[in-house]
């Protein structure tokens, strides 16, 4: 499949996704609406991560940080000191970029797993870190009766109306990742992915580029912790843990790495993944992880990802078998 | 001639931990001058290179261009003053097309030194027409040669005054070697000032030359003809005999 290929896939998913979202609220069902709620606010913390792993190569756990400095700093300025929910919500934001700066620039001049590891133990810190930090977070018991967002008379308490939203600030992130990518930036970004020495030699201020894609993609992951903390109306330190982390890891790498749509559909399967799954009751992680095994051995760069990555079936069955199939051709 | 197009390397050593991979090294290099930088592997080459080009740090001496010390001026601020280097290896940076990779050198010269991106890339285009064909291409898919060929025309799109190959004929077809030696005396005729590292001596003259042996980072030879082959046998056994 080649470039051209994959962009009229990615682009008939994108009408799928439009088509889907749009067909939801007529169902009246509560349960659809949540779960088509969850998936874009995700999806956006996988568009972030998909910047900073999925472009520019940088392999971070870090994005439950910034989720958390979104949902946390929502949280607290709208209770505690009676912000605004729209300014809690820029305001996070904005915290979370000058800590992606701060952090950035020790962390990302480590490579590869050493940024992993660096990047596992902020993602790890920070879950310690609420549940410790009873005065300011109430610790595991969270904070509850965060306001909702309305603009003028449109309350966004409506189901419908911050379903909406969602999925505009999920468009608009995907517009910013569209437009990143294609640009000067997307294409350093992409260099130092695979020869961040060889990018150097091009003129690439390879720390630059890097902080810039944390910072970009910590405004993007905080934007939706603060969405998923203003629809629940609550903040706890479990929205952040170690099985977050992981899955909006495996979101990415399913939906496909470098991807435009990619990030909406992992994000979309395995949210629905408990609910699809749910007859199977005991056997659903069973079942849930053979279809992950599988779908990483076919398509290991993911269902929207790059095809150079995947090697061919046959490289899978043993040599016997191979022997086998080359005497049977022709 | 343009005297910013000077360089000089003012006794330049690298270290690597423990390890003396460059022992103190002084060379010039005037406009439209070839230096053939020769020697066995491990002998010092790619890592003279790597320190012009400042993608590693010096331990003394000092790199000056055009009379200013660039010694401390990161790899990437060297090339928008002009120091290219076409790595080991010819620099391939898969899942970029070949379009990307001239447009990332195009980006990485000077303002002022450049042309539009269109009349630059046609120009490089014309120097490797081979190109022209894969230009949405995977650089992945490009063969040996073409990929050495994207490499040099990705490195002269950031206009260089001084352009630093490691090795551009390693693991090539005789061929494929032949063509980008074509280009090279095209661009050395051109006024362009090189340093070519190789194992074996090369079919590029110049009217202004030296050759310099590196042995285990030592320079072993350093004179303004090339070296016989009985000579150049000599320098790279001797040491090791030694």
């Amino acid at each position: 499949m080649g470039g051209t290929a994959r962009r009229r896939l990615e682009a008939a998913i994108l009408a799928v996704i439009v088509v889907g979202v749009a067909i939801v609220p007529l169902t009246h069902s509560r349960l659809l609406l949540y779960n088509f709620t969850i998936t874009p606010i995700y999806a956006m913390v996988v568009i972030s991560l998909n910047i900073v792993l999925g472009t520019a190569g940088q392999v971070s756990f870090a994005q439950t940080t910034f989720m958390a400095i979104g949902g946390y700093g929502s949280a607290l300025l709208t209770t505690r000191l009676g912000f605004n929910p729209w300014l809690a919500l820029a305001a996070s934001a904005v915290l979370a970029l000058a800590t992606a700066e701060i952090i950035g620039r020790p962390l990302l001049r480590l490579r590869g797993h050493y940024l992993a590891m660096a990047t596992f133990a902020l993602a790890l810190g920070t879950n310690s870190f609420v549940t410790a930090a009873t005065p300011l977070t109430n610790g595991s018991i969270g904070i509850s009766g965060v306001p909702a967002l309305a603009i003028g008379g449109l309350s966004f308490d409506d189901p419908v109306n911050f379903y909406a939203l969602c999925w505009i600030m999920c468009a608009l992130a995907m517009a910013v990742y569209a437009l990143l990518v294609r640009s000067h930036i997307g294409r350093a970004w992409r260099a130092l992915a695979t020869g961040q020495d060889i990018a150097a030699t091009l003129g690439i201020d390879v720390t630059h580029y890097k902080v810039l894609a944390f910072a970009i993609g910590a405004v993007i992951a905080s934007l939706a912790g603060s969405l998923y903390v203003e629809y629940t109306s609550f903040v706890g330190p479990d929205l952040y843990d170690i099985g977050i982390v992981l899955n909006i890891l495996l979101m990415l790498f399913i939906g496909g790495r470098g991807s435009h749509v990619g990030p909406v559909i992992g994000a979309a399967l395995l949210t629905l993944a408990p609910q699809l799954l749910a007859g199977l009751e005991r056997y659903q992680n069973l079942v849930f992880f053979i279809f992950l095994l599988l779908l990483i051995l076919i398509w290991p760069a993911g269902l929207f990802g790059r095809v150079r990555d995947s090697g061919p079936l046959e490289t899978m069955l043993p040599a016997w078998m191979r022997r086998r199939r080359r005497e049977a051709g022709p | 001639m343009n005297q910013a197009a000077h360089l000089r390397v003012e006794r330049i050593a690298v270290r690597y931990g423990r390890i003396d991979a460059l022992h103190p090294i002084s060379f010039d290099a005037a406009p439209g001058s070839l230096t053939l930088v020769l020697g066995p592997n491990g002998a010092g080459k790619t890592t003279l290179v790597k320190a012009l080009a400042g993608a590693v740090p010096l331990r003394a001496g000092r790199v000056l261009l055009g009379g200013g010390d660039i010694s401390w001026v990161p790899a990437h601020r060297r090339v928008r003053r002009g120091i290219a280097l076409v790595p080991e290896g010819r620099g391939r940076l898969p899942g970029l097309s070949v379009r990307d990779n001239l447009v990332l050198g195009w980006h990485a010269a000077a303002r002022d030194r450049r042309a539009s991106r269109g009349d630059d890339l046609a120009a490089a285009l014309d120097l490797f027409p081979a190109l022209k064909q894969r230009l949405d291409q995977d650089c992945s898919t490009l063969s040996g040669g073409e990929m050495q060929m994207l490499a040099i025309a990705r490195a002269l799109l950031a206009k260089p005054v001084v352009l630093l190959l490691d090795e551009p004929s390693l693991g090539l077809a005789p061929l494929a070697v032949a063509r980008v030696y074509e280009a090279l005396a095209k661009l050395v005729a051109g006024g362009l000032s090189m340093v070519l590292v190789e194992q074996k001596a090369v079919p590029l003259r110049s009217s202004q030359e030296s050759t310099i042996v590196l042995q285990n980072g030592r320079v072993v030879f350093q004179e303004s003809r090339r070296p016989t082959s009985e000579e150049l046998a000599a320098l790279y056994l001797g040491e090791r005999a030694a």
